[in-house]
């Protein structure tokens, strides 16, 4: 059962996803597209200020975003960053193989291709590329997917540069650390339009689009290189963009929650509404109260001041009573506006009159004078917070300007995800005004030709390769998606046509084992196509048994040089004959005389253990159940 | 809007097409085929790109380029003229702050978007950069003035002396603290060093600034550069004609260079300018001036002081690049076309080929003056070593000591425009006038990481 209604609610949503491209080279620089453990190789400190966009107007997303007055630092690495990325070098001939993978994508997505490429800066003020900007270019646009027979738009499709990885942030000095090796690595971006209608429905589309992208083979694998935004607004809401959905389990209750919190900035908005407010009742001065603090008994408060913090505050007129409105369970409308004010300039924490005020040790002496000196009358509200002078003003200018917010509902955000499903502030919306052309970058102009011979190539549906595999390995569906989504199938396929080996034990290997293992901290990044190909060549040879695949994996992650034949020598793995089975067998029934007159039938697994005990991997162990079994009966029958 | 700019950069079908159907730039159109459908601003197009495309602004901010077909169907719906410029600011005078003219004469630091080639060009009027720098305004009282609108490699020998009585002007009839000049990197060295010799007795710091990335990019060191070349201007007591820009890639300091030593030393870092053979006269961080030359031109004292201008230029003068297979045409031809002189950057300790003697015989003979000097860039001139050496002095080449080659061009131009006396010119080049040649090197003037490495800045102000 879902909690909303949401055909009623008039749910939107689309979904932006990310995802870096298989590629030999970074898209406008020659480095490597590789991520690194190592210590920098150099560090540098950078500061960025708003640009105006082609159109010759501000984008408010990036004023909002110089405000924060972040200081920026980068980790360079001369492995993988080059001058390019560290912004003192224009940019080299985009890497072409990029190119050819999105027209790949946009004619596999249906979409109309853009026969000319104009590269196009998208400004950002946070840091995360060190030119303030990432070059994108738009590949196509108007195409769609067709999901459970429904079509869902495609509204773009880009190929862009990946931005540098955030990897800390200095609270108390804004100062914002990245490291540059993800900077510059290919990415696609694939927006949908707002078609879907439910979080279920959004769960199938982000399944589907990821699946194909794997299933191209033209992507990357592995943790952090896909990533997926929900786009959402209700009837009367506004869109907002969740970023940092890790998991598509973390969908329907993010877009629920989302839902819930944006009806209740909208019944806000009414009852601002009813209570006649304007926006220019907000236009309210902001006024210093550190006087009336002098004595107070609010000892983090006192302290503030005495380290030369003010305290200032503002009226909020008629807003009586809706600061403790509850937007989210346990969430109310002042603490959103305190969550933007961190995440802006940095100080922590509003105090306003919806709360109970004892809480700070706040003297009805102290309240009445804010009263007196804000202007409170009986409908009002107020809002004061302590922080160094600037901040302090600069933090109520941004609750005046989110309270001017509240009369029209929703405002266009970005959020981020967090693990309880809700939301924060990240920063405004983003629009096109921050786009502006690349001087760096001539135009590249696709032709007809190249269209065509990708045309000819271009591989295969997912959902179509499904149903091949399926009917062809008796495989069931589950799996297949699995080995696509891993990017295995090609070498699954490749065992299968080659060797005699059960496609459940090829699966089972590439999607458990080596997961299991990797778990385990051995280094399966190690294992090759080539080493995976000579063990399931040695298991259709029975040179080995199934039972010795883990250690055989395990040593190859562990010594990738060496060759299987060594390897089965130091694991001792030279096949038994059947006869050398029976003595064995026999002989540990021989020893162990008296645990079976003990146990009779139920010494079958002690015995069984110690036998493969010196016999794993080296032969069947259904062999060697059978066998004992037969064996062990017959032995109980003779010695009654 | 005149009828070209209605259609700025378009031409053949689609023009005559847009023609027809009475549409203009910055119109909002939607063009249809029976398989696609495009919608957004019609753009300006560049001069250097294919004719058969629209450019199109997309709702989303992004441009695209569609390809021309004749069925289109092209309708108007709207229209959004862009209008690239930030709002001047005006600033309120202050007496106490010092007064600083600003003068443009364009590049990177003053740039922004051209439709017409699609690179950058030098727009920004200084009354803008107020707007895009605030904080100039806590240090000085500023007064603008566009001089030129020109990039760099446009500048001549003409400009500079139009730019020198612009400056002399600024001194001594407004009086003012300091001049701060705008101008591109690639020949700001060559246009510094002009008027280094220009502007004798300097009453007041007259300084060169740039940027590397134009400030149409929320990274341009542009700000930085201007913040820091201001502070010098207002606050500094260097009263000598200076380059101030970015001292390493962070965006963190400037150096303070003397235009005669100073080389572009990088084609696009931010840190490209290096004193060659020398340290930075100082450097500046914020408000925060370090001074590593102490023996410099102090600023005066009486606010009177004029500067004296002497702004003769001769601007017939080559500068050749000596290199292996060089053919004695190159010099021929500078002395058939009536050049008075010629720099050389020679190999090494400042050799030419043997082929290249009797050209040069001829010029010197023709009183042409030769100047050589030194392609490795650091280190003199050594013409008594080597045999060849030898030789070019005694046909009368003139050692250029330590100049750098483009310092020595610009020399030579400035003191061809006093003299032609060729005994008189080898003197005057090798004597000191601007702080742009001198007579001994220090161990650590080689230092090739100035600005690179964080650790250089100790060994700077140990020197």
């Amino acid at each position: 059962m879902s909690k909303w209604n949401y055909e009623k609610l008039g749910l939107k949503a689309g979904i932006e996803i990310h995802q870096e491209l298989r590629t030999n080279s970074k898209l406008f620089c020659r480095c490597s597209p590789i991520l690194t453990t190592e210590k920098p190789d150099f560090i540098l400190q950078r500061n960025f200020r708003p640009v105006l966009g082609e159109m010759g107007e501000f984008d408010k997303a990036m004023l909002v975003e110089y405000q924060k007055g972040l200081k920026i630092q980068y980790e360079g690495f001369d492995n993988c960053t080059c001058s390019y990325e560290i912004d003192e070098t224009p940019p080299f001939e985009i890497d072409k193989r990029s190119i050819e993978i999105g027209i790949t994508l946009c004619l596999l997505l249906n979409m109309s291709l853009i026969k000319e490429l104009h590269v196009c800066r998208k400004n950002y003020l946070d840091g995360s590329v060190p030119c303030g900007f990432q070059r994108t270019l738009i590949m196509g646009i108007n195409g769609h997917i067709e999901i459970n027979n429904k079509k869902y738009g495609i509204n773009t499709l880009c190929i862009e540069e990946d931005a540098a990885r955030k990897v800390s942030y200095n609270e108390k000095n804004k100062i914002i650390t990245y490291r540059l090796d993800r900077l510059g690595i290919p990415l696609v971006e694939i927006v949908t339009d707002p078609d879907i209608k439910t979080p279920e429905e959004f769960k199938e589309v982000a399944f589907n689009l990821g699946l194909l992208l794997r299933s191209s083979g033209l992507v990357k694998r592995g943790l952090g290189t896909i990533r997926q935004d929900i786009n959402v607004s209700i009837e009367n809401g506004a869109r907002v963009e969740i970023k940092g959905v890790q998991k598509l389990d973390w969908i329907k209750g993010l877009i629920d929650n989302e839902i819930e919190r944006q009806l209740n900035l909208i019944k806000i908005k009414m009852e601002m509404e009813k209570r006649d407010l304007k926006e220019s009742d907000f236009d309210t001065d902001i006024i210093d109260l550190s006087n009336i603090f002098k004595n107070t008994k609010f000892n983090y408060l006192k302290s503030a001041l005495k380290k030369n913090m003010k305290v200032f505050g503002i009226k909020a007129p008629k807003m009586q009573g809706l600061l403790c409105f509850e937007i989210l369970p346990k969430k109310r409308f002042g603490k959103e506006i305190a969550e933007k004010i961190k995440i802006i300039t940095g100080l922590k924490g509003i105090i306003h009159s919806d709360e109970d005020l004892n809480k700070y040790n706040l003297t009805d002496t102290e309240i009445s004078a804010i009263k007196e000196k804000l202007n409170i009358l009986d409908n009002d509200a107020f809002i004061f917070l302590f922080g160094p002078e600037d901040k302090a003003k600069k933090s109520l200018e941004v609750v005046i300007s989110r309270l001017k917010m509240a009369l029209k509902g929703v405002p266009q955000e970005t959020r981020r995800a967090k693990e309880d499903l809700t939301t924060e502030f990240i920063r405004e919306l983003h629009g096109g005004k921050r786009l502006y052309p690349d001087t760096d970058t001539p135009p590249i102009i696709i032709n007809d030709k190249m269209i065509s011979e990708i045309k000819s190539n271009l591989p295969e549906y997912p959902w179509k390769i499904i149903d091949k595999i399926k009917s062809k390995f008796k495989l069931d569906e589950k799996t297949i998606t699995d080995l696509i989504l891993t990017q295995n199938l090609h070498l699954f396929e490749k065992v299968m046509n080659n060797y005699n080996v059960e496609p459940k034990l090829i699966a089972k290997t590439l999607l458990e084992t080596i997961k299991a293992m990797h778990r385990d901290g051995i280094p399966v990044q190690n294992i090759t196509d080539d080493h995976i190909l000579s063990l399931f060549k040695a298991l259709s040879e029975q040179k080995i048994a199934k039972e010795a695949i883990n250690d055989v994996l395990k040593l190859m992650a562990q010594n990738p040089n060496k060759s299987l034949d060594k390897i089965l020598k130091s694991l001792n793995l030279k096949s038994i004959s059947e006869e050398s089975l029976e003595e064995i067998i026999e002989n540990v029934i021989e020893n162990n005389k008296n645990l079976i007159k003990n146990k009779g039938e139920m010494a079958f697994k002690p015995l069984m253990g110690e036998i493969m005990k010196s016999v794993r991997g080296k032969i069947d162990g259904k062999k060697v159940s059978s066998l004992l079994k037969s064996k062990l009966s017959r032995y109980i029958m003779n010695n009654k | 809007m005149s009828n070209e700019d209605k259609l700025k950069g378009y031409s053949g079908p689609i023009k005559k097409k847009l023609e027809q159907l009475n549409i203009k730039i910055w119109d909002r159109i939607k063009i249809t085929s029976d398989k696609d459908k495009f919608e957004g601003i019609l753009l300006p197009r560049t001069e250097f790109d294919k004719p058969n495309f629209y450019y199109l602004k997309l709702d989303n901010g992004y441009n695209i380029g569609v390809e021309y077909q004749e069925d289109h169907k092209i309708e108007v719906i709207g229209y959004h003229e862009g209008k690239y410029q930030l709002p001047e600011k005006k600033v309120i005078y202050n007496e106490k702050k010092p007064n600083i003219s600003l003068l443009g004469t364009g590049g990177t630091i003053a740039s922004r978007l051209d439709y017409r080639t699609g690179a950058v060009l030098p727009a920004f009027t200084p009354a803008e950069l107020f707007t895009a720098v605030p904080e100039l305004e806590e240090i000085c009282n500023l007064d603008t003035k566009i001089v030129f609108e020109l990039l760099s490699e446009d500048m001549t020998p003409e400009k500079w002396q139009i730019l020198g009585r612009e400056v002399a002007h600024q001194i001594n009839d407004n009086n003012v603290d300091g001049v701060v000049i705008a101008h591109g990197t690639d020949t700001m060295a060559f246009t510094g060093t002009a008027l280094s010799l220009m502007l004798k007795d300097l009453p007041v710091p007259v300084v060169m600034v740039g940027s590397q990335r134009s400030s149409d990019r929320p990274s341009s060191d542009s700000a930085m550069n201007l913040i820091h070349a201001i502070n010098v201007a207002a606050k500094s007591d260097i009263a000598e004609v200076l380059l101030c820009m970015a001292g390493s890639s962070n965006h963190k300091f400037g150096y303070i260079h003397r235009p005669g030593l100073v080389r572009k030393m990088h084609s696009s870092r931010r840190d490209t300018f290096k004193t060659i053979g020398s340290r930075p006269i100082g450097m500046v961080e914020k408000d925060k001036i370090t001074i590593f030359e102490t023996n410099y031109n102090k600023r005066s004292k009486n606010k009177r002081k004029k500067v004296k201008l002497d702004d003769k230029f001769d601007p017939r003068v080559g500068l050749i690049y000596h290199y292996p297979g060089i053919q004695p045409d190159i010099i021929e031809n500078l002395i058939d076309n009536d050049y008075h002189g010629i720099v050389i950057a020679g190999t090494g300790l400042g050799h030419i080929s043997k082929n290249l003697i009797e050209p040069c015989k001829k010029a010197i003979s023709n009183n042409i003056a030769i100047v050589m000097t030194v392609q490795t860039l650091w280190g003199f001139t050594g013409l008594q070593v080597y045999e060849r050496g030898r030789e070019l002095l005694n046909i009368g080449i003139i050692p250029g000591h330590n100049l750098l080659p483009e310092s020595a061009y610009v020399k030579l131009s400035w003191v061809l425009g006093h003299t032609r006396d060729l005994s008189e010119i080898n003197k005057l080049m090798r004597e000191n006038i601007a702080g742009e040649i001198f007579d001994r090197e220090i161990y650590k003037g080689f230092l090739i990481f100035q600005g690179v490495e964080p650790w250089i800045n100790d060994i700077l102000t140990k020197i």
